[in-house]
């Protein structure tokens, strides 16, 4: 089964190629607000390294956040035509699932803006939450991972152990996504947060 | 056969057109009610929509004309101006379609597509001529020579749209949003003259326009007025004649100045029955031919991207894959 999955959640955009537990290839797209725009030229030329046409596809896996709101949603829609325009299946899995693949990580942890991160694992249910509210929350020695975790190190760390910024740990590789068959869903976003419009107190009357 | 998908706005639309400019199909999944309760379009909350309605458009509009997604020879878009994250949702839709297929893409402005609602079968309109598009973003007069995208703007707003003043006047009159439509059927039991508006930037210079004044004339008034139906259609059917006689006269202008012998109307205000009874009457006094744009096509849709699409460069695969939106032109 050849799979391609992809991840635009976060600024780093990933893509992966897949067959049957090998990785024929893989992407991992830097820059903030333009990673996800060049998701199709990198996922273009990882087909031409591995050699592989978008008919051969089997499924499509892609990242459901959460992340930027837009990021997201490139990578969603981007999937979702995919396996239109092909006729294969496309299956949802959670960025921080993909990055709690990762070794020995207990807590995955994505910049949520705002001075939050959104964080998974060691007990910890899918939340946006301050880092100082989330240091308080974990066990000593808990390994932290994700650009969240890179983020707020300083906040985080005394109570977690953090990997270098440059470690590939911080990455939502998309070969986890393409592995965690058993968390495959439909492929619908996390945004956590409702938008702003519903937050705020009620519109003025007229402008 | 061109698909195209129009997600600049509130309106998630595709649609197909054949290469002789026939229609096939176009299916329009409006989020108005989704707005009405925030008194306008929500940026994050229309980008939330369009993701989910998307492919399910696409879906539709294929199957409204009985095709296979093997049959469609390239993919247009609107990639601006418009609501930036909105647009993504629709370009990254768009891009992946085509590249699935290696097909090319078509990447459309948003404004060439309202003029190209007057370029579809059966009864096309050729350029050149003068275009007034009046819509929710945008009211400017062009004057356009060929089917291409280019057009030589004359005249344009200096502050809100046509269409904006329209929903903001229902707004003011609790008609809430969008209130356009709202506006004019409230307006047909008032009297037009009821109240004395000042048609914004008579006897200036120029051919641009404004309606921001207007809205505050009518905010005032309906404080002064209270708030009894009678009063609210005069100052309703007032309001709108007063909005119609700004964008006639400069229109009317604009053509005295260019010198066309057509005018085309285009865009959601397009719609309006008033606007286009008082064109109509005034063209013909001119000797001016006029095209309005059939009233299915004047508020956003795809119908007209993939019209406009027939006259753009088509972008071969692999050059698209990294195509950015733009917001402002």
């Amino acid at each position: 089964m050849l799979l391609l999955s992809l991840d635009t959640a976060t600024d780093t955009a990933t893509a992966c190629l897949w067959r049957d537990g090998d990785v024929l290839a893989e992407s991992a797209t830097a820059g903030r607000s333009t990673a996800a725009q060049h998701l199709l030229d990198d996922v273009d030329h990882l087909m031409r390294t591995a050699a592989v046409e978008p008919s051969q596809l089997d499924a499509i896996v892609v990242g459901t956040g959460p992340g930027t709101f837009t990021g997201l949603r490139i990578g969603l829609a981007s999937a979702r035509a995919l396996g239109f325009a092909l006729s294969v299946p496309v299956h949802g899995v959670g960025t921080l699932d993909a990055l709690l693949c990762g070794d020995s990580v207990d807590v995955a942890c994505i910049d949520a803006r705002r001075g939050e991160v959104f964080c998974k694992g060691a007990g910890i249910d899918l939340c946006a939450i301050a880092p100082a509210h989330l240091a308080e929350l974990i066990a000593p020695g808990t390994s932290l991972a994700g650009d969240g975790a890179v983020r707020y190190r300083e906040l985080l760390e005394p109570a977690a152990v953090i990997a270098p910024d440059a470690s590939p740990l911080h990455t939502p590789w998309a070969r986890h996504h393409a592995s965690l068959s058993k968390l495959w869903a439909a492929p619908e976003p996390l945004y956590v947060r409702a938008p702003d419009a519903d937050r705020s107190p009620p519109a003025r009357a007229a402008s | 056969m061109i698909l195209a998908i129009e997600s600049s706005c509130d309106e998630t639309a595709a649609a197909l057109v054949d290469d002789g400019g026939r229609l096939l199909s176009s299916v329009v999944a409006s989020q108005a009610d989704l707005h009405a309760r925030y008194g306008g379009v929500v940026p994050e909350v229309a980008s939330r929509r369009h993701l989910e309605l998307c492919v399910p458009v696409v879906e539709r509009a294929l199957e409204d004309a009985g095709v296979g997604f093997d049959r469609v020879d390239a993919v247009a878009v609107t990639e601006g101006p418009g609501l930036i994250g909105a647009l993504l949702v629709g370009l990254a839709t768009a891009k992946a379609l085509a590249f699935a297929r290696r097909l090319p893409l078509i990447p459309v402005g948003h404004l060439h597509g309202h003029v190209a609602s007057l370029y579809l079968e059966p009864e096309p309109v050729a350029p050149p001529f003068l275009v007034l598009l009046a819509s929710g973003g945008h009211t400017l007069l062009a004057e356009v020579d060929d089917h291409g995208p280019g057009m030589r703007v004359v005249g344009q707003t200096l502050d809100d749209a046509a269409g904006e003043a329209f929903d903001q006047g229902a707004r003011l009159l609790g008609l809430g949003y969008p209130g356009g439509a709202a506006l004019e059927r409230l307006a047909r039991d008032g009297d037009d003259h009821a109240h004395e508006f000042a048609v914004a930037m008579a006897g200036r210079e120029g051919l641009d326009l404004s309606f921001s004044g207007l809205k505050t004339a009518l905010r005032t008034a309906v404080l002064a007025a209270g708030g009894d139906d009678a009063g609210r259609a005069d100052l309703a059917a007032s309001y709108q004649r007063a909005l119609v006689r700004s964008l006639v006269s400069r229109t009317m202008r604009a053509l005295e100045v260019t010198g066309r012998d057509t005018l085309a109307v285009v865009g959601g205000v397009a719609a309006n029955g008033v606007l286009r009874a008082a064109l109509e009457q005034e063209c013909a006094r001119a000797g001016v031919r006029l095209a309005l744009a059939p009233l299915a096509l004047c508020s956003d849709n795809a119908a007209m991207i993939a019209s406009a699409a027939r006259f753009c460069a088509a972008l071969p695969y692999p050059e698209y894959l990294a195509r950015d939106a733009y917001a402002t032109a």
